[in-house]
């Protein structure tokens, strides 16, 4: 076990941390030359979009320039903040982290951000910096970051290019050396952490695994400690380039078994499994709860597919342990579930992954955060979903959720950066100057504001070098109003929002003038229109279709013809009726998209 | 009833809006062509027709010679002698008046010509290489030839096209000896000219809808049939060739990219001239048989499209039976409800006010 490392390489988005894997997995010789750029992003949507989102651990044997045999488990970790949970739970399974800083960039939010989980959880950092390869690096400029904003010592930093290979060797001689083994005895009574899970059609529930002590073999009979469930160990193994089977895991590895867990709802990540010989060892903590940001309504297209889609979502927890759901129903939607996401980025991944791998048609509804709304009888509710709000009359005040973020932004870019913050009803909490070049800007802002565009924004507005981090930071009242949207003489509820009153009557313009260009025309008009109680603040009508006529009718081909009207008819499968209209799903997401 | 479509695909130079499988400027391959063609048709030697529509491109660029030639050919082999109707489109550019007697003497009744508009600013930005007065010149010599039966094509919704020109247009053309219109909405489709370079004064759909049922209301006063989506006929004048097609008959297409509906079985023939000419009978580029219900659903989508004629139920249950016909028929009673349809027995129809959406209602028919 002595010669064991088990460690991640965290950073800030697009640092370079899959590229660094290509590479080490080259040099060791795990792969010829990689076939493709970022070979563990294997996720379809990873491809599609160039970024990590599921952590990927890999065993790879090393010889040492010690000429020592070591097996090192890396652990790819996505960057976006929106995955951090991936990172958190990582880290569970390792006594050391590769901190990377892209050169041309700098220390940024989520460096910061991951690098305080990592030391926190008790990992030996080794700091690195990548893209030295590029002309405008600016490798001086990053040691002193990470020493004046981490306080790393800047003779532990390693220069690397993740792209050309430079300094990688080196990367790994300072991981045997640095890291060290896990502790943790093969000898004492099984315990282990389970980090992640995924579901498979023919072996059921398959749980990875931290070995923290004892060992593990086919045959062994395991308890879940928070069902206290008994099932016995088919097979065991560890993961190479896929699952690599093995005749046992000992204490200080990471790896899989499968056990015939039948049952998506029987096992969840951070449970922790003993021996059914000894059911008396106590629980590992766990993780911290993922801590929901956004929510929003899903619903099956077709209304009979609900309880498809229930079985489909917790066949997807496994795979993904910070979404929450429960069910709920809709007036306009019929039978569904609200889920909880960690960002709008995590909620656009997570809705496609499960139209894509769980193969649901579904419709989400207009994200929300968790209002806390004060009632004049003396309740108080929390309320993730703007329809369930009380009757305006009831309601004696609301507060909203507030974030305190801090932005790393170049001091040329100041300026913008605290404009856009301001427009966003932020209040600033202070200034930091880490060094002569960059600010941090500490700011308090209603979470409401950050997710729709703040984000996006400031990449903008500070030509993309402002990186943010935050964290939930309790609730104030805001002066809100709860607005509804009226389709066809009916309200929807499924597209009710909660708004500052200041505004609410151009963003409810703006709504419904989105709304009207992405509703697709028929047969009737569709009056359109945005009310407070019984206010309307904003009305439009979508006319009804003139024109919808194929042009020729191509002589004889009537395949052609029948082609192209079954492509109008997938089209309009997409569709959720509500009422006599028929509404895609960009209408939920128009209130995102609107530019104040 | 069998039809038989032979396709030209020839032009002189393609119309900016025209996604019609034909090539320009490649008239060195006409004689290849009608040699492949010729090995095409002798692969159903003793097939006899009813109908007989050349098409194209521009069958008009054929001239009298190679018509002549072509026609002796294709009669050599298919049975062509007691055709109920033979209509071939031309332009009038290339209608000259030696082509349309020879296209008479071939046995060749009905002609339909590519007017697309009476305006030469319209013809001129759409592409079209002729003006008004040759297209009206080309109907007078047309009907100077004996044609009786003269079709002409055009397109609403054209760049810089008016109510005033449309009108116009129409006017000419009821004056004239014309018995048939086909009107058309543009539609901008990809790979034409018009995709490429967007041409401006393009008329939004509510304008083309006004257009097109000007159109019909025009038509109509003078006396003209709506008896499909987008044809007008005099009374009895209607193109049996292309009925055929609406009640779901049989025909056999000839030439690259000409579909076929044979024993039950629809296929097409790969658009590229060049590979028909190598190989014609290595052509074949899709092909389906159709099960009962899908085949229901089709002709019921065609029928509809006959706005007089419409879609008789009871007939098609004596066809299919009755079980079979039974999902379409709710499907149709749900529509109907709607308003989408109107019944009167057990046939339906398609409404003037659906007539402009009916991609709508064809939806919800196939399934
Ligand atoms: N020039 C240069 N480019 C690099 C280097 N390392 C990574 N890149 C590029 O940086 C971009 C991001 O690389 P990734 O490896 O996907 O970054 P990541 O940190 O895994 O990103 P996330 O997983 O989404 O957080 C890619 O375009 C890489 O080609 C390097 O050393 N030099
Ligand atoms: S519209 Fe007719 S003449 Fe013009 S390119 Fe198309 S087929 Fe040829
Ligand atoms: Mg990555």
């Amino acid at each position: 076990m002595n010669n064991l490392r088990n460690f991640c390489i965290i950073a800030h988005i697009d640092h370079g941390k899959s590229t660094l894997a290509d590479r080490i997995l080259e040099l060791t010789g795990m792969v010829r030359k990689t076939s493709m750029d970022q070979m563990l992003d294997s996720m379809d949507l990873e491809r599609e979009r160039g970024i990590t989102i599921k952590a990927k651990s890999v065993r790879i044997p090393y010889k040492a320039g010690d000429g020592g045999e070591y097996i090192l488990n890396l652990i790819d970790t996505p960057g976006h903040v929106d995955f951090n949970y991936e990172v958190s739970r990582s880290l569970m399974a390792c006594e050391g982290a590769v901190l990377l800083v892209d050169a041309t960039q700098g220390v940024e939010a989520q460096t910061i951000a991951n690098a305080n989980l990592a030391l926190d959880a008790g990992l030996k950092i080794i700091p690195a910096i990548n893209k030295i390869d590029l002309p405008g690096a600016m490798v001086d400029d990053c040691c002193l970051q990470l020493y004046s904003m981490l306080g790393l010592s800047i003779e532990d930093i390693l220069l690397v290019s993740a792209k050309d290979g430079t300094g990688v060797i080196e990367l790994l001689e300072a991981v045997v050396a640095r890291v060290p083994p896990p502790s943790g005895s093969a000898d004492t009574p099984l315990k282990c952490l389970i980090f992640d899970s995924f579901y498979d059609a023919y072996r059921g529930v398959i749980p990875h695994l931290r070995i923290f002590t004892g060992s593990l073999k086919a045959g062994d009979k395991i308890l879940i400690k928070s069902t206290e469930k008994i099932y016995e160990v088919e097979e065991v193994g560890y993961f190479s380039l896929g699952l690599a089977q093995c005749p046992m895991l000992q204490a200080g590895e990471v790896g899989y078994a499968v056990a015939l867990i039948r049952n998506a709802g029987e096992i969840h990540v951070g449970d922790t499994v003993v021996s059914s010989d000894h059911p008396e060892e106590l629980a590992i903590p766990g993780f911290r709860m993922a801590q929901s940001m956004v929510y929003c309504g899903v619903y099956p297209i077709v209304t009979s597919e609900y309880g498809k889609l229930g079985a489909a979502l917790e066949k997807f927890k496994l795979n993904d342990s910070s979404i929450v759901f429960e069910k709920e129903n809709s007036a306009a939607l019929g039978y569904g579930y609200r889920m909880g996401f960690l960002g709008m980025l995590h909620m656009e991944i997570a809705l496609e992954r499960l139209r894509r791998e769980y193969e649901q048609d579904i419709i989400a509804t207009m994200p929300s955060v968790i209002y806390k709304v004060f009632c004049k009888n003396g309740d108080i509710l929390m309320l993730d979903n703007p329809s369930k709000f009380p009757p305006e009359g009831n309601i004696g005040h609301i507060e909203e959720p507030i974030i305190r973020t801090r932005i790393i932004v170049p001091s040329a870019h100041i300026g913008p950066c605290m404009e856009l913050a301001d427009a966003k009803r932020g209040t600033l909490v202070g200034i930091e100057h880490p060094d002569d070049r960059r600010a941090i800007l500490i700011y308090d802002l209603p979470l409401a504001d950050m997710i729709t565009d703040f984000y996006d924004r400031l990449k903008s507005v500070s030509r993309g070098y402002a990186s943010m981090d935050y964290e939930l930071n309790g609730y104030r009242v805001g002066d809100l109003v709860k607005v509804d949207i009226i389709v066809n003489n009916g309200i929807v509820d499924a597209l009710s929002y909660i708004a500052p009153k200041e505004g609410a009557t151009a963003r409810g313009r703006a709504l419904i003038h989105k709304l009207s260009k992405t509703i697709p025309k028929h047969l009737f008009k569709i009056p359109l229109q945005a009310a407070i109680g019984a206010q309307v603040i904003a009305r439009e009508d979508i006319f009804p279709m003139r024109k919808d006529v194929l042009a020729k009718c191509y002589g004889g081909d009537i395949t052609r013809k029948r082609k192209l009207l079954e492509k109008q008819k997938e089209g309009k499968k997409k569709m959720k009726m509500v009422g006599f209209v028929e509404v895609p799903q960009e209408a939920f997401l128009s209130l995102m998209k609107i530019e104040d | 009833m069998q039809g038989l479509y032979v396709h030209i695909p020839f032009c002189v130079r393609k119309c900016y809006y025209c996604d019609f499988y034909s090539e320009g400027g490649k008239l060195h391959l006409l004689d290849d062509y009608l040699k492949a063609l010729l090995t095409e048709a002798e692969q159903y030697r003793g097939l006899t027709f009813d109908t007989l529509y050349i098409g194209g491109g521009t069958p008009s660029i054929l001239g009298a010679a190679a018509l002549e030639q072509m026609m002796r050919g294709l009669s050599g082999c298919l049975g062509l002698s007691d055709l109920e109707e033979a209509t071939i489109e031309a332009n009038p550019d290339t209608a000259s008046s030696e082509f349309l007697r020879a296209a008479a003497a071939s046995g060749i009744s009905r002609l339909s010509i590519g007017v697309q508009s009476l305006n030469d600013d319209e013809l001129t930005r759409s592409g079209r290489l002729h003006n008004a007065t040759q297209a009206l010149k080309a109907i007078d010599m047309a009907s100077g030839c004996g044609f009786d039966d003269i079709s002409a094509d055009i397109i609403v919704g054209l760049p810089g096209q008016t109510t005033k020109s449309l009108e116009n247009t129409l006017c000419s053309l009821s004056h004239s000896a014309v018995t048939h219109i086909s009107a058309y909405c543009l539609s901008i489709e990809q790979g034409t000219e018009f995709a490429r370079h967007p041409p401006s004064g393009l008329t939004t759909d509510e304008e083309q809808a006004e257009l097109f049922e000007l159109a019909a209301r025009y038509l109509k006063e003078n006396g003209f049939v709506h008896y499909e989506i987008s044809n007008f006929a005099l009374p009895g004048r209607e193109c049996r060739h292309n009925l055929n097609y609406w009640r779901g008959g049989e025909y056999l297409g000839l030439g690259p990219g000409a579909a076929s509906h044979l024993r039950g079985r629809r296929f097409k023939n790969a658009p590229d001239l060049q590979k028909y000419i190598v190989g014609p009978l290595a052509d074949e580029c899709e092909s389906e048989t159709l099960d009962v219900e899908s085949k229901l659903a089709e002709e019921a989508m065609l029928r509809l499209r006959l706005l007089e004629e419409g879609l008789d139920i009871a007939e098609l249950e004596e066809r299919y039976g009755r079980n079979n016909v039974g999902r379409l028929l709710a499907r149709l009673t749900k529509l109907t409800d709607a308003g989408m349809l109107v019944r009167e027995g057990k046939r339906y129809r398609l409404p003037p006010a659906m007539v402009m959406v009916s991609n709508r209602v064809f939806t919800e028919i196939i399934n």
